[in-house]
């Protein structure tokens, strides 16, 4: 998760790294994780939540950017079972997919690579 | 559907092409399934049911088995290239019983005896430690730096993520055949040998970490309701 700035707003965290900035806390699913602090006005203090779920941050000071890694508060890679599909994907033509018409069907999603 | 992890989508493309898939063939450009589902190598996979539920977490997902592992090795070959071809075979083969998982899966949905609960998949969805964590964000700071300076920029962020995370074979074979494909080559260098620019490679990777028997996040598929 790649920020270029330490306060963002909250729809671009959320957008971002899955988690929702909410008043009782930072949450996804139905994990909440209190985060005093973590939403003022809006805007989300990137290092205040960052604490909080364990997320380690990585900064590139030459380029101005910061890497957010993924929290580690659960110990698991996956904190739901909820699947989280990724805007970014992209098909050949570079173009965005529509995950919404998956629903109602299953799905298995296998990764591969080139190399 | 199938998702590549290749941060250059012209690799995956004529694989893509070649296949004519009927299915969403998806490119992930910054390996970001790595962290949402963990894809730590290929192929892996996840099931999900009719309401966006995880019911298998990431595990290697081959449905046919390899002809590499049934292959006779050639007398003469190079050293290393033998040492290489040793490792493959010796990579577990659990395609057939996967395969018949998948197919029950497909058939019974959420009576089948594979398919776990949302707390039995988040329970052995891969454990995440602080270095785990850091390796991710070093690779995806390294793949932001990749796309908008440079390889030589990704490359220091690249280097911590593969001795952060060495089980993540993803972050090291996606790093790796940029620098051993030779420019202007129509396919990726699968070999992977070391080089000048990363401490590991593919060999030597697989040799530290115990062999091709331990190369895989291997299914358990041995659960019957």
């Amino acid at each position: 998760m790649i920020f270029s700035s330490l306060r963002v707003t909250a729809d671009e965290f959320s957008s971002t790294s899955g988690w929702d900035a909410k008043p009782e806390g930072i949450c996804r699913g139905e994990l909440c994780v209190p985060a005093p602090g973590a939403l003022t006005d809006g805007m989300v203090d990137v290092e205040v939540v960052a604490d909080r779920l364990g997320m380690p941050i990585v900064h590139d000071a030459d380029h101005g950017v910061w890497s957010l890694g993924p929290a580690t508060v659960t110990g698991r890679t996956l904190s739901s079972a909820v699947a989280r599909f990724p805007a970014s994907l992209i098909d050949v033509m570079g173009r965005g997919f529509d995950f919404a018409s998956l629903r109602g069907r299953r799905v298995i999603m296998i990764a591969w690579a080139s190399w | 559907m199938t998702v590549a992890l290749d941060i250059k989508p012209e690799h995956a493309r004529p694989w893509i092409d070649a296949a004519s898939p009927t299915h969403p063939s998806l490119i992930d450009t910054t390996h970001c399934t790595n962290e949402l589902f963990g894809f730590i190598n290929v192929p892996m996979a996840v099931w999900i049911d009719e309401n966006g539920v995880i019911v298998r977490p990431a595990e290697q997902a081959s449905i046919e088995r390899s002809p590499a592992r049934d292959m006779q090795i050639p007398d003469g070959v190079p050293d290393r290239l033998k040492r290489m071809m040793t490792e493959v075979k010796a990579i577990p083969d659990d395609s057939a019983a996967y395969r018949a998982a998948l197919l029950d899966w497909v058939r019974k949905g959420s009576v089948s005896p594979y398919a776990m609960t949302p707390d039995e998949v988040v329970g052995v969805s891969r454990a995440i430690s602080n270095d785990n964590a850091l390796a991710s964000a070093c690779f995806a700071m390294g793949e932001h730096l990749h796309r908008t300076v440079g390889h030589d920029a990704a490359i220091p962020y690249w280097r911590r993520a593969h001795a952060l995370d060495p089980d993540n074979w993803t972050y090291k074979r996606q790093a790796w055949t940029l620098v051993t494909t030779p420019e202007g080559a129509t396919e990726n260098d699968l070999m992977q040998g070391p080089n000048d620019v990363y401490e590991g490679n593919w060999l030597d990777d697989v040799l530290a970490a115990g062999g091709g028997g331990n190369y895989y996040v291997r299914a358990n598929l041995d659960r019957p309701k």
